[in-house]
């Protein structure tokens, strides 16, 4: 079966729903996880002076597929 | 670096406990913000929105060395001085405090309109959607048209619909203080006689 694209939203929206449904713990345990990320992991800590530094590292330092660069 | 444990769930909740116990003010905004208000999804950071003052900065390292974040002085003098963003890997999960964070430029506006589920402080959905969109990363444009829908749903059962803290600040008049202060008496008598 193929879905449109509002059939498919749909879902999503009841997906939402029943998220909402669900108590704070759930969301919690559900909702948070953790998978090493190169080169943003690698360093126990990093500041920025501003968010404009903070941006221009990750262009610079971060693979693309982690999806820290900028959209057009 | 060594492999860390995976995140625990109960480390989301220890940490806004631990700023509760030290009385940090802060919202929780991005996607994990959006997670604790119901939004279906996953995330790897716990990012915080920390208000920025030396006295606020001294309670967040006293919150995260008491959950087992490892704080030396230069760390520790950054998130004092509220540098516009701070990225913790040394502790038992991942943190972000993003002392600025695009699309929100107020820390007690988006207070104002925040929202607490449980033991967490939460930025209002209209902000957390305001910051993705201004922060103009890939992920974050990828994820906004599913962030939309999913305010809509949340918004008929958390009504009113608030304003951002752009959207706010946007309408505000700017009015200096000297133009609503009263005018010196003077210039009030010359005022009036110029009416007649």
């Amino acid at each position: 079966m193929k879905w449109t694209d509002e059939q498919t939203m749909e879902q999503f929206r009841e997906q939402c729903r029943r998220q909402m449904d669900r108590p704070l713990a759930l969301r919690v345990k559900y909702g948070f996880f953790r998978v090493y990320k190169p080169v943003l992991d690698d360093a126990p800590w990093r500041s920025f002076q501003t968010m404009a530094e903070y941006r221009a590292w990750c262009e610079k330092h971060l693979p693309e597929y982690l999806g820290f660069q900028r959209g057009a | 670096m060594s492999p860390r444990p995976e995140f625990h769930p109960l480390q989301a909740e220890e940490i806004a406990r631990a700023f509760q116990e030290q009385g940090v003010e802060y919202l929780f905004i991005g996607k994990s913000g959006a997670i604790l208000l119901g939004y279906p999804g996953a995330t790897q950071d716990v990012d915080v929105f920390p208000a920025r003052s030396p006295e606020n900065g001294r309670r967040i390292v006293a919150a995260l060395r008491q959950i087992g974040f490892d704080i030396g002085p230069e760390l520790e003098r950054d998130i004092m001085a509220g540098k516009d963003f701070v990225q913790l890997k040394a502790g038992p999960f991942d943190v972000d405090l993003v002392f600025a964070p695009d699309g929100i430029p107020s820390f007690p506006a988006a207070q104002a309109r925040g929202r607490t589920e449980g033991v967490f402080h939460v930025a209002n959905l209209r902000d957390i959607i305001a910051s993705k969109r201004a922060s103009g990363r890939k992920k974050d444009l990828i994820e906004l048209p599913l962030l939309e829908s999913f305010r809509l749903e949340y918004e008929k059962r958390h009504a009113p619909a608030l304003r951002t803290a752009t959207e706010i600040a946007r309408s505000t008049p700017k009015v200096s203080i000297a133009a609503k202060a009263d005018p010196p008496p003077a210039k009030r008598r010359h005022g009036a006689a110029g009416k007649h």
